[in-house]
């Protein structure tokens, strides 16, 4: 079993916090994604958990063994972490053959135990008392055989990768990495490099082979497709703090903050700005799009006094842990974007009566009876769908509508808000109040 | 299955820090390299500061105290503020006229070697210049030459003895022109030898960046439609400007350190002034050896600034297309032409005087060209095998029977070995080291102690040297030459490692790191296998700059001990014919290595970092 647990991980170049007072725990056999935009931490998170990279303070175990401890000074190397790590570049050494590049990091095992089954599998067996002893030329033959079998490779074993494609050379770095046998893979965006097409055979190659091999496989992206439908958890951070860690579909639907909401999700989800009260019955009266009342029923029983009472405590313990100055970037709640044709400025600062309603396109359901009326901005066909831009006063919603329509720009269409799928966030702090039904009055 | 960790004391912590840190052997190389490197660059340094304050023979009984009992500010006094006429008067010939004639010969071969450099680069590189390939290898031919190879040819060919006293030149003796003391020595002559041998560094460098300049970015201007010369002032100058910023330093430090062409060519320099007071007034030729110090640390700390700063380009973007070059026109023939009498007397000239001069029966006779050569040239230099007297030999064998020059060769390539072996294997580890820890200011440190003696002049470092030795009683052995080669040329390696490891992604190690592949597998399988060629050069620039280096070996040994000492040597006996031929076969030599090597592995010496010092 392989279990990784990451207790209070910071690291910090000076100043700079890249990762910030990091718990987090992947379970065995997960398929943990490392999400979030370029320059959030994750490569670093990654990174450090093989060992590449030394955290400034905090305690990683793998299996339960500490391999790096600031309190107690361990910090166990990356090679005798027994991990497997496919870098975005592939990183695949050039003066060696496809072949060589597999069987090099083989050559090396010395244990006791060892032995390799006649389809070319690594049995570990450390406790059976033997002599430590290295691989024979036949058993790294067999081991090279079956990895560059699962990734289909055969045909280039004597090629040097610069002879290879970039989609060849992937298969190739994936075969090394494979090959000693790891219990856990670390995956840094390795498809990033590879054009759209290929990318997705790939994914879904990626998907069977964690099946296939039963590892453990932390993986690092920055498109969030790719995070969703790999993972069996996400791991969403920004600017080095963690934004949210849970089953793919809970981050979709249930973002913890605007951020998160933003993030997930293409097309994105439409904001809207929104204020008013609780009423007694626990459903809040909006006013949005300028002119439209609107009644949020939330599907969780929620009070927006003690919600908000919460809040303010969770916050300031967040608050208590930062150290002074030097990151003050990261306590301002996300801007998340409301779209509108001409963009106006919204100075004023939110009080405890504005929201923020969240609701994702596929929520935003065209029909003859709907309640609000827009216009057709721009609509683009792909055949399966069609986004379809809708102008409200000065505000833009998009929404997904199955099937191949043809909208003309400028037409009138009408729709309204559907399912119980919208979400609810304080303008305050960010943060989401519920998620819920909103129907327009 | 948590593991219970009791609470370890702060020395058991401590402890773990350490060996975690240690037990990276980039980390441990880099710790054990700091240390020899501060030893060897400080410790010689510091002996010359000592050297200043102490009393010497000579002012032992002015002064009243015995040698090396006190320390006195008496040699700085007498420098800086002398009390006495006499005294002003020795302080202006010993230290303000050579301190202001090097500050000037450094600045004009600066200006000198970048106009006629710079120019040449963006010839090469952005124009139709005719017979390019051939002009850009000839071109480097005075940078791969001894450096006094050319100040020789100067005298040779322009000295007379109604001007210059002793033999006439070739300009003399055959045409019967007689070119005015200016011409022939003092500022005018070394500042222009010096420009000519340092040229090669601007083309070199210049060059480089012309080479790797994205062609977009000056397209991006014509698209824009912005005139010619307009887009050369505004685009292309700005981005070669780091490039000639470094020729700048290195050709300043490097002709501040310059002894052979200003010795050749009589101007007096802060180098040939110590030379000359060494012996008399220690103390005081110690100061001036403090001042080229003190330009050396002053040029590192400007080539830390410039290099660090936000206007260090990237000019190498990737995609660059074909650049379209510029039409000279007829020009292209003119300049080509122009530049290939001017390479002819910088490369091939040099080398057929040289060879001449060893058949002449006196030096400067050169009656041959209008009485034919039968009677007129001999062999002698060469081939007498026993002692003789007369005939002008001074009782030496000929050259080639002649041990003492071939037991000097042999020194000389004792040394260049050694040197190249060590510099290039510890350049190498550093330019390892500090790519690997990039952040960290330790190997900040380290590299710039490795890179300090670059920019140190030549001839200081070997006055640190010299003392050093003495001091610790190896002075004349090969042990102290190779020392004093190893740490002058590692920059050379340790430059040309750093660069092309900084290129080499730290993943493609990390990949190898992840699998438990021991480091020296990691060295030997992947790393230098794919740096092999610059590995290569970082041995090979050591090697050749140590075979004709004189400056920083002439106060460490005999002058019998290598061979360009010894060619110093005889060139002061009169012995003309010595030496030029033992020039000729350093010649030789170097370009027959540099062709080998280049065609064995690639690597050439205008590969690296064109870097030479002496």
């Amino acid at each position: 079993m392989s279990r990784i647990e990451l207790t209070h991980i910071t690291k910090r170049w000076g100043g700079f916090y890249a990762v910030d007072d990091l718990d987090l725990v992947i379970e065995d056999n997960a398929f943990v994604t490392l999400l979030g935009p370029s320059g959030c931490g994750k490569t670093t998170t990654l990174r450090m958990i093989a060992g590449l990279e030394t955290p400034t303070t905090g305690r990683i175990t793998i299996d339960g063994v500490p391999v790096f401890d600031s309190d107690a000074g361990i910090n166990v190397p990356a090679n005798k972490r027994r991990v497997g790590f496919l870098f975005q570049n592939y990183a695949l050494w050039p003066n060696m053959t496809v072949f060589q590049n597999i069987a090099f990091g083989l050559g090396n095992i010395k244990e006791s135990g060892l032995s390799v089954t006649p389809e070319g599998e690594i049995v570990r067996n450390p406790d059976d008392g033997g002599a430590p002893r290295k691989l024979t030329k036949e058993e790294i033959k067999r081991i090279v055989d079956r990895v560059s079998a699962i990734v289909k490779i055969q045909p280039f074993m004597d090629r040097y990768p610069g002879e290879l494609s970039g989609g060849q050379q992937q298969r190739v770095a994936i075969a090394r990495t494979l090959a000693p046998g790891p219990k856990v893979l670390f995956m840094d965006e390795p498809l990033s490099n590879l054009d759209a097409k290929l990318r997705l055979e790939m994914r879904s190659e990626l998907q069977r082979l964690h099946l296939t091999t039963g590892s453990t496989f932390v993986y690092v992206t920055h498109d969030q497709m790719e995070a969703m439908t790999l993972a069996t958890r996400i791991c969403l951070i920004s600017n080095g703090v963690l934004q949210q860690y849970d089953a793919p579909l809970t981050v979709y639907n249930r973002p913890n903050n605007t951020f998160v909401a933003d993030f997930v999700g293409n097309p994105a989800i439409n904001f809207m700005n929104a204020r008013g009260n609780q009423q007694a019955d626990g459903s809040f009266a909006l006013k949005l799009l300028d002119k439209y009342e609107a009644v949020f029923t939330p599907s969780e029983s929620v009070k927006a006094d003690e919600w908000y009472a919460n809040a303010e405590k969770e916050i300031a313990a967040f608050e208590a842990k930062i150290r002074p100055a030097e990151k003050t970037n990261k306590d301002v709640p996300f801007n998340y974007p409301v779209h509108m044709v001409t963009d106006i400025a919204d100075d004023r600062k939110p009080d405890k009566e504005d929201w923020a309603l969240g609701v994702r396109p596929e929520f935003v359901h065209v029909c003859d009876d709907g309640p609000v009326e827009g216009e057709v901005f721009s609509a683009m066909p792909t055949g399966m769908e069609t986004t379809v831009r809708i102008k409200v006063g000065n505000y833009l919603l998009t929404s997904v509508v199955f099937g191949g329509v043809t909208y003309r720009i400028g037409e009138k269409i009408r729709f309204r808000f559907s399912g119980n799928g919208a979400t609810l966030f304080s303008r305050v702090n960010g943060r989401l109040v519920s998620t819920g039904q909103v129907e327009i009055k | 299955m948590t593991a219970v960790i009791n609470a370890p004391s702060p020395w058991k912590r401590r402890l773990n820090k350490i060996t975690t840190y240690l037990s990276k052997p980039q980390n441990a190389i880099l710790l054990a390299l700091g240390i020899v490197l501060t030893v060897t660059t400080i410790w010689p340094a510091f002996s010359i500061v000592r050297d200043t304050v102490t009393i010497h023979k000579g002012t032992v009984d002015t002064r009243g105290a015995a040698e090396g009992q006190v320390y006195t500010t008496f040699n700085w006094t007498d420098m800086f503020a002398p009390s006495t006429n006499t005294a002003k008067k020795l302080a202006t010939i010993n230290l303000w006229t050579p301190l202001l004639n090097s500050v000037l010969l450094s600045i004009f071969a600066c200006i000198g070697s970048i106009a006629y450099g710079g120019f040449f680069a963006y010839l090469v590189t952005r124009t139709n210049l005719k017979f390019k390939k051939y002009l850009s290898s000839i071109f480097i031919f005075p940078y791969i030459m001894p450096q006094w190879t050319l100040a020789v040819i100067w005298r040779n060919l322009f000295n007379s003895n109604a001007i210059t006293k002793g033999a006439d030149g070739l300009f003399a003796s055959v045409l019967g022109v007689r070119m005015p003391l200016w011409w022939c020595q003092g500022m005018f002559p070394s500042a222009v030898v010096l420009a000519l041998h340092y040229a090669p560094f601007a083309y070199i460098l210049i060059g480089g960046i012309f080479r790797n300049m994205d062609a977009n970015l000056e397209e991006a201007a014509t698209i824009l439609n912005t005139p010619r010369w307009k887009t050369f002032l505004r685009v292309t100058l700005p981005l070669v400007k780091p490039a000639i910023l470094s020729t700048i330093l290195l050709v300043f430090s490097s002709a501040m350190g310059s002894y052979p062409i200003p010795h050749y060519l009589k101007l007096s320099t802060l180098s040939t002034k110590y030379v000359e007071l060494n012996v008399q007034r220690t103390g005081e030729a110690s100061i001036l050896a403090v001042i080229m110090m003190m330009f050396g640390i002053g040029i590192l700390l400007v080539n830390q600034r410039t290099t660090s700063g936000r206007k260090n380009f990237t000019t190498v973007t990737g995609k660059s297309g074909q650049s379209t070059l510029v039409n000279l026109g007829i020009g292209k023939y003119i300049l080509s032409g122009l530049y290939i009498i001017t390479t002819l007397f910088t490369g091939i000239v040099p080398i057929i005087l040289f060879a001449v001069e060893t058949f002449l029966p006196n030096p400067g006779d050169y009656s041959f060209l209008t009485s034919g050569i039968s009677g007129h040239m001999t062999t002698k230099w060469w081939v007498t095998a026993e002692n003789v007297s007369e005939n002008g030999m001074y009782g030496q064998k000929g050259m080639l029977f002649n041990e003492t020059i071939w037991n000097a060769f042999g020194g000389t390539l004792l040394v260049a070995v050694c040197c190249a072996l060590v510099a290039g294997t510890i350049g190498t580890l550093v330019g390892y080291c500090v790519s690997k820890n990039r952040r960290s200011k330790w190997a900040a440190y380290v590299n710039n102690m490795a890179f300090l003696p670059y920019l140190m002049p030549a001839l200081a470092v070997g006055v640190a040297f010299a003392k050093f030795g003495s001091s610790v009683g190896i002075y004349n052995t090969f042990l102290l030459l190779i020392l004093a080669g190893t740490v002058k040329y590692i920059p050379f390696a340790s430059r040309s490692a750093l660069n092309s490891m900084m290129q080499l992604s730290g993943e493609i190690e990390e990949a190898a790191i992840i699998q438990d592949i021991p480091w020296w597998k990691r060295m030997t399988r992947i790393i230098i296998p794919i740096q092999k060629s610059s590995i290569i050069s970082g041995y090979l620039l050591p090697f050749m700059t140590c075979l004709r280096e004189l400056t920083l070996f002439m106060l460490l040994c005999s002058q019998a001990k290598i061979i360009t000492t010894l060619l110093d040597y005889f060139d002061e006996m009169g012995l003309y014919a010595f030496s030029s031929g033992i020039n000729l076969i350093l010649i030789i030599v170097i370009l027959l290595f540099n062709a080998l090597v280049n065609k064995l592995t690639g690597a050439s010496i205008d590969s690296g970092i064109g870097g030479d010092s002496k």
